[in-house]
């Protein structure tokens, strides 16, 4: 930033060490404090665990689709930006995109064959593998 | 949703114990290879050479870390693998393995493909990552993906609402700069960057086992509120060289140069975020000593001078400190 602002440091310290004392807290404590909001801690649990594993599928997704279409990432080269995550075919050089909050997926590589791929399954044994 | 029966062991024991690995593969050079990459990795390697034998090591010796499974692996000791037959005792281990533990974390090598589009496998094990390539450190990175999801599912019921209220509450801080994006947004982005991190120590967030998988997250959720704080504020001192020009009476242009910003706050932001801060305290109208401790720590001061100013013994102060943060945080959620 190129000023000091003391108003916005003060409010981002003072909510820094509250989001800190929630990890403080112990088990039961924090059961408590969700009880008392009359909300089911359970329920509530079960829901961060869905955000997280929907963040999974999601890029899964993303990667499947890819994959059954062709398509080669370099997941490497997973461009960040707010809330979208940017990269391309390094095969056909098509753009794939997608956003954490909506979960959309959307670019050319998600809607055509990789016109670079091999189109031919290769299924391999070696002779040595018995 | 599984029972929670069926998890493995708390996160907190993955940093402290000896990580352990279940490895089914016939082919010898290829066993010794995958036991001395899952060696370097830190883990203590059992091995079995047929789905009947690693069936049974898994019984008797479950939980493991991870179970890497050949997908053409021979039924039982002097069975020989028919090529040109369809493949079923890897895969058919693999789902004996899950009914006996649903949420194992389980890889399966399938070297003899170029994709994981072409190995056949049941709806049930889609998800279970493949190891097509076994080189560029490939297994290192599927067994971070396993460490990964088995950490979520070994997070307690509490471990789970701390996140969220810690997410809840930098989401609060962030006001206006979250640009309408809640606590789900943020640790889903705290979450997809530590995935991506799986994938290389220098891109997303890479965890460190020897960190809280919950500190990892909360650590990774505050540098991503911090890195929209800062995006929002140099969105909001942008400004066209059109906008910054000023023709003055008699029609002449004066510099933009003239009105870069100087290190002082521009009015607005700094009214903006008055704003914001007002807004935070006005939520604590109807308690006073709640709008005191608020109004103390954005004045600087430290929880003891403010326990000393207004005379709060500890319990009263924890008592207070739980006010604010449900109210900031549920204000968040709505």
């Amino acid at each position: 930033m190129p000023y000091k602002n003391n108003n916005n440091e003060h409010l981002a310290k003072v909510m820094n060490e509250l989001a800190d004392s929630v990890l403080g807290l112990s088990d039961e404590t924090i059961l408590a404090e969700v009880r008392e909001a009359g909300v089911d801690p359970y329920e509530e649990a079960e829901r961060t665990r869905s955000v997280l594993r929907d963040a999974v599928e999601l890029l899964e997704n993303v990667n499947r689709r890819l994959s059954d279409l062709g398509h080669t990432i370099n997941s490497n080269y997973w461009q960040t930006r707010r809330g979208g995550y940017h990269n391309d075919c390094l095969n056909c050089g098509a753009s794939v995109s997608f956003t954490t909050a909506t979960g959309e997926m959307r670019g050319q590589a998600l809607r055509a064959q990789c016109p670079a791929s091999d189109q031919y399954t290769m299924y391999r044994r070696e002779a040595s593998r018995k | 949703m599984a029972s929670p029966e069926c998890f493995p062991p708390p996160t907190r024991s993955i940093n402290a114990s000896p990580k352990s690995a279940l490895l089914v593969e016939n082919d010898k050079s290829l066993s010794s290879c995958f036991k001395i990459q899952l060696e370097t990795e830190g883990y203590a390697v059992r091995s079995a050479s047929n789905s009947e034998e690693g069936l049974r090591l898994f019984r008797d010796l479950n939980p493991f870390n991870v179970v890497l499974i050949n997908y053409y692996i021979p039924p039982r000791e002097g069975v020989g693998i028919d090529c040109l037959a369809p493949q079923i005792h890897g895969v058919q281990l693999a789902m004996a393995i899950r009914d006996i533990v649903p949420l194992q974390g389980i890889i399966i090598a399938a070297l003899d493909y170029t994709s994981a589009a072409e190995v056949p496998r049941p709806p049930e094990l889609m998800r279970v990552p493949l190891l097509i390539d076994n080189g560029n450190g490939e297994l290192r990175r599927l067994l971070e993906k396993v460490e990964v999801s088995r950490a979520i599912e070994a997070l307690t019921v509490s471990e789970k609402l701390k996140l969220r209220k810690f997410a809840e509450l930098l989401v609060r801080r962030l006001g206006r700069a979250a640009g309408g994006e809640d606590w789900e947004d943020l640790l889903k982005e705290a979450f997809l960057r530590t995935w991506i991190g799986t994938e290389s120590r220098h891109k997303g967030r890479h965890w460190n086992k020897k960190v809280d998988f919950v500190r990892h997250l909360t650590e990774t959720m505050r540098s991503i509120s911090n890195s929209w704080s800062r995006q929002r504020s140099s969105e909001r001192d942008t400004y066209l060289v059109s906008e910054l020009s000023i023709v003055d009476a008699d029609g002449r242009e004066n510099s933009p140069l003239d009105s870069v910003a100087s290190k002082d706050a521009p009015a607005d932001q700094d009214l903006i975020e008055s704003d914001e801060m007002d807004e935070v305290v006005a939520l604590f109208d109807q308690d006073l000593e709640a709008k005191q401790v608020l109004r103390g720590r954005l004045g600087g001061l430290t929880d003891r001078e403010i326990k000393k100013k207004y005379r709060f013994d500890e319990k009263r102060y924890v008592a207070i400190m739980k006010r604010i943060r449900e109210l900031l945080g549920h204000r968040a959620h709505a």
